[in-house]
């Protein structure tokens, strides 16, 4: 049942990955966030009763605070507050993104990233999952034309390696991890910053728009 | 006992399928801050429309008085190949899923065809928008069953419920994205938001009251019926071939009491999360729609991959 938990928070990170793709909301994409990382943050706790290290809470404190709390409701008063509602779209169409999806997820599934999700065989399931999320992620980054998008995307490429990091055993030092929290903390503070001038700017977040970045 | 629990497998769609229709528009009347009818209304509806006298027109062909009795007849032959309550009683008459599926196919057919036979225009657009749902639809339905058939290796919907393959590690994820397909489909084949507005008479918007506009009195009631059933149907479909807990597995009377308790529960979760969704998202423009579909599609597609 424990491994089924696991897989069902691992499914959830999948799936938010999957809905940040298709969704036209901004709004969306940023509770979706916080739900993702909720997920992970549950994931860290399972870690820590595993690991059993006390100075664990102190990094998953940090991380449901930034992560689940902060990033989220940030991320919603930037939207009210530049009136973002809708999302600029994607690149490729709806249908053309799924199709990607799944070929990506069937690549993080084959034999040649069976080096990767076979470093702990009991946990190859999970790896294969936390993986393709990694691949969506990426994906997401590169798909999506509108900045909040992207800076979503690139949060979920950080949660689905700290996802693939715990299950592959490459969990770092507690002050490593803290300093990773902070590193978050301050490019996401830097890029909400930047939002705000690109869309004085440029009067748009929609970065295929964009052209004259000399000026 | 054997015929006790035939005769519940076959009687429980019809008999159970209204109070659900009426535990989703209660729960949405609250969110409209609205009392609600009492959530047995649509059984005194189905009474009262029983009662009422009805006019056809001259132009109405056989297609069209019959189509009634053919739909509510497939929603009781497709409750009674679904595992409801237990999966003891092996129906391997008509218990292959893609018997169910075309059943199914079947009622949305005869359906859309007695929207176009008296003519009118409304019929005939909600007809063509209701195919055109349905065709697209169709994809990841069969493959979301599909993916459990595969898992199951067999296409026994009452064998695949038995098997609880949920609970098995290497299953877990694709049952999951298999389930989130069909959950897709289920709001698409029963009209439901997104995809339409079962409570709405918009020229712009109907798809299922369009083709129905035309029925009233008896044959009105049984379609109404059969509607309910289907959604029935299809929440108990996944309810008990995704989620089979409770499930009876032998013939003992508690474990058909706790099977029928379980299904009851599980459906009403079902449409509790469905009045839920009908009240905070909007029906989706028709051009989106076959986008949501060809996700549904695409998840099965993926719940197959990654087994």
């Amino acid at each position: 049942m424990n491994a089924l938990f696991l897989q069902l928070l691992l499914t959830i990170l999948f799936l938010s990955i999957v809905f940040l793709h298709i969704t036209k909301k901004n709004f969306a994409v940023s509770v979706t966030y916080g739900v993702q990382s909720m997920a992970i943050v549950i994931l860290m706790i399972h870690s820590f009763f595993v690991t059993g290290e006390a100075s664990m809470l102190l990094i998953i404190g940090l991380i449901f605070t930034f992560k689940v709390i902060i990033a989220p409701i940030f991320l919603v008063k930037l939207i009210k507050r530049h009136k973002l509602t809708f999302s600029v779209s994607t690149y490729l169409n709806t249908p053309l993104t799924l199709i990607i999806i799944a070929i990506l997820t069937a690549i993080a599934y084959s034999q040649s990233f069976a080096p990767l999700t076979n470093i702990i065989p009991d946990n190859k399931i999970l790896l294969q999952i936390a993986l393709s999320a990694l691949f969506l992620s990426l994906f997401l980054i590169i798909n999506r034309k509108g900045a909040i998008s992207k800076i979503i995307g690139i949060l979920a490429l950080e949660n689905s390696i700290v996802a693939f990091a715990i299950f592959a055993g490459l969990e770092q030092s507690s002050g490593l991890q803290i300093g990773i929290v902070f590193d978050i903390f301050i490019w996401f503070t830097i890029a909400a910053v930047f939002l705000t001038m690109i869309h004085k700017q440029f009067g748009s977040l929609d970065t295929a728009k964009m052209r004259h970045l000399k000026d | 006992m054997m015929i006790f629990v035939w005769l519940l497998q076959v009687v429980l769609t019809p008999i159970a399928a209204p109070l659900f229709i009426g535990i989703i528009k209660k729960i949405k009347a609250k969110f409209q801050n609205r009392c609600g009818a009492n959530v047995f209304q649509p059984y005194k509806d189905l009474w009262k429309l029983m009662h009422k006298d009805e006019v056809v027109s001259k132009d109405a062909s056989w297609i069209f008085r019959y189509t009634p009795y053919i739909i509510f007849a497939i929603t009781i032959v497709a409750g009674a190949s679904i595992p409801l309550f237990a999966t003891y009683i092996k129906n391997t008459l008509t218990g292959d899923f893609l018997l169910v599926i075309y059943l199914l196919a079947g009622y949305t057919f005869f359906l859309a065809l007695a929207g176009m036979d008296i003519g009118s225009g409304f019929g005939g657009f909600g007809s063509s928008r209701e195919m055109t749902v349905a065709a697209l639809a169709e994809g990841g339905l069969i493959f979301s069953l599909l993916t459990i058939s595969l898992a199951g290796g067999s296409s026994n919907l009452f064998s695949l419920a038995d098997q609880h393959m949920i609970l098995k590690n290497q299953f877990f994820l694709p049952v999951l994205l298999a389930f989130c397909g069909f959950f897709i489909v289920l709001l698409a084949e029963n009209s439901r938001f997104p995809f339409d507005n079962p409570s709405t008479h918009l020229e712009l918007t109907m798809i299922h009251e369009a083709m129905i506009l035309e029925y009233s009195g008896k044959r009105l009631a049984l379609i109404e019926w059969a509607a309910a059933n289907k959604l029935f149907v299809f929440a108990a479909l996944g309810a008990n071939v995704f989620f089979p807990l409770g499930i009876a597995q032998n013939d003992s009377v508690c474990a058909v009491i706790v099977g029928v308790l379980a299904l009851l529960i599980k459906v009403t979760v079902f449409c509790v999360f469905i009045a839920v969704l009908e009240s905070i998202i909007a029906k989706f423009r028709f051009f989106r729609l076959p986008d949501l579909l060809m996700v549904s599609f695409i998840l099965s597609v993926i719940a197959i991959g990654v087994m």
